[in-house]
């Protein structure tokens, strides 16, 4: 157990407030960030950057989507489907973790994050919605008030076993990495299956509170949640996902999306370096 | 969007709020008793908010399985019962057989 010091729990809230703006901008629980600085800044072993990254996701999760419900920007009923599968690649987490190796796992996810990134990039002017509003969204699409283009915009699900997959494998890597894996449901939802990022972040950040739950009960379970430093995180979070969501209705769609890549590029460069050792 | 989704999203609302409130109150409360060097009950307490922090989620996996039963929405009460089932299950076999992760 690292020894909890107040300029310590400073430090760690002050990293759970960028997670958690970050978590309110792009869906993501920012565990991407938070591990590597936890584990190779801070110096904590990677279980416990881990736990108590798992720990903030939750948090970021609850915060941002009970202060979005009733908005409709979530999307409920494509969340539970997507849960379904997310909640399986947890459930087989363990069993990934047994037959392939962390560092060629980690090398694999860092090629996937540049190839999504550069997606993202090249989509930069494209958009998913459908401003007619008698457009019909279909069984899982969907429609919300959006301020950037003042009206009401409408989308459809495509290619929902893309959406399923990319569940399945944010789920199955969450709690080897400790991170939420919205980094990887955000793009794939809005550059394959027809998404509007504000939805995909939306839906991702109300999805990621289970994914993070079934990593966080094992570290908890295990006594590798250190809950002074989880407390100083969670509560850096609170401030941080308040503060992303009063800029993040304002935020240009574009610039969120260079925002996500940006963050892509930054995971890639981690899994290189950890893959690496 | 039916009157049920709007009913649902308000609950999850309430559920979701009601645990950032207890699980934040819980953890500010235990930091700050933590540098008064009441270690003890900062522990305790800071625990508690933990446990609250990691049974929201599944409360919200719960209470959507409550209303889509009640709304007769079969298909998206066996999808969210499906979810309970494996996060349980992972819960367990974590715990359980204590695998490397």
């Amino acid at each position: 157990m690292p020894v909890v010091t107040p300029s310590l729990a400073f430090l760690i809230f002050a990293a759970g407030a960028v997670s958690g703006g970050l978590g309110a901008l792009l869906g993501i629980g920012g565990g991407v960030f938070l591990v590597p600085f936890l584990n190779l800044g801070v110096g904590l072993a990677y279980p416990v950057a881990a736990a108590i990254s798992l720990a903030t996701v939750i948090a970021t999760s609850t915060s941002v989507s009970a202060g979005r419900a009733g908005k409709q920007l979530i999307n409920i009923r494509l969340g539970m489907v997507l849960e379904v599968a997310t909640a399986a690649g947890s459930l087989l987490g363990g069993v990934t973790a047994q037959f392939v190796a962390a560092s060629v796992l980690q090398k694999l996810f860092g090629v996937v994050a540049i190839v999504v990134a550069l997606i993202m990039v090249g989509r930069l002017n494209r958009r998913n919605v459908i401003l007619d509003p008698a457009a019909d969204p279909g069984l899982l699409g969907g429609r919300f008030h959006e301020h950037e283009s003042g009206g009401t915009v409408t989308y459809q699900v495509k290619r929902l076993p893309v959406a399923l997959l990319a569940s399945f494998v944010a789920g199955n890597v969450s709690s080897l990495l400790g991170i939420g894996g919205g980094v990887i449901k955000v793009p794939v939802l809005n550059a394959w299956c027809g998404i509007p990022l504000r939805a995909a972040a939306a839906t991702s950040a109300f999805m990621i509170g289970v994914t993070a739950t079934a990593g966080a009960v094992i570290y908890y379970g295990r006594g590798e949640l250190t809950p002074a430093l989880a407390a100083a995180a969670v509560l850096g979070v609170q401030v941080g996902s308040w503060g992303g969501m009063q800029f993040g209705a304002r935020a240009s769609t574009k610039w969120l999306k260079l925002l996500m890549a940006a963050v892509l590029f930054g995971l890639a460069i981690m899994m290189f370096v950890r893959g690496g050792r | 969007m039916t009157r049920e989704a709007a009913r649902l999203e308000r609950i999850i609302g309430v559920v979701l709020r009601t645990g950032v409130a207890v699980s934040s109150a819980c953890l500010a409360f235990g930091l700050l008793l933590s540098l008064f060097g009441a270690a003890d009950l900062a522990a305790a307490v800071m625990n508690v908010g933990v446990v609250v922090l990691l049974v929201t989620p599944v409360a919200r996996v719960v209470v959507s399985i409550v209303e889509y039963a009640a709304a007769r929405d079969w298909t998206f009460v066996v999808l969210t019962a499906i979810v309970l089932v494996e996060l349980a299950a992972s819960a367990v076999f974590a715990l359980v057989f204590n695998k490397r992760l």
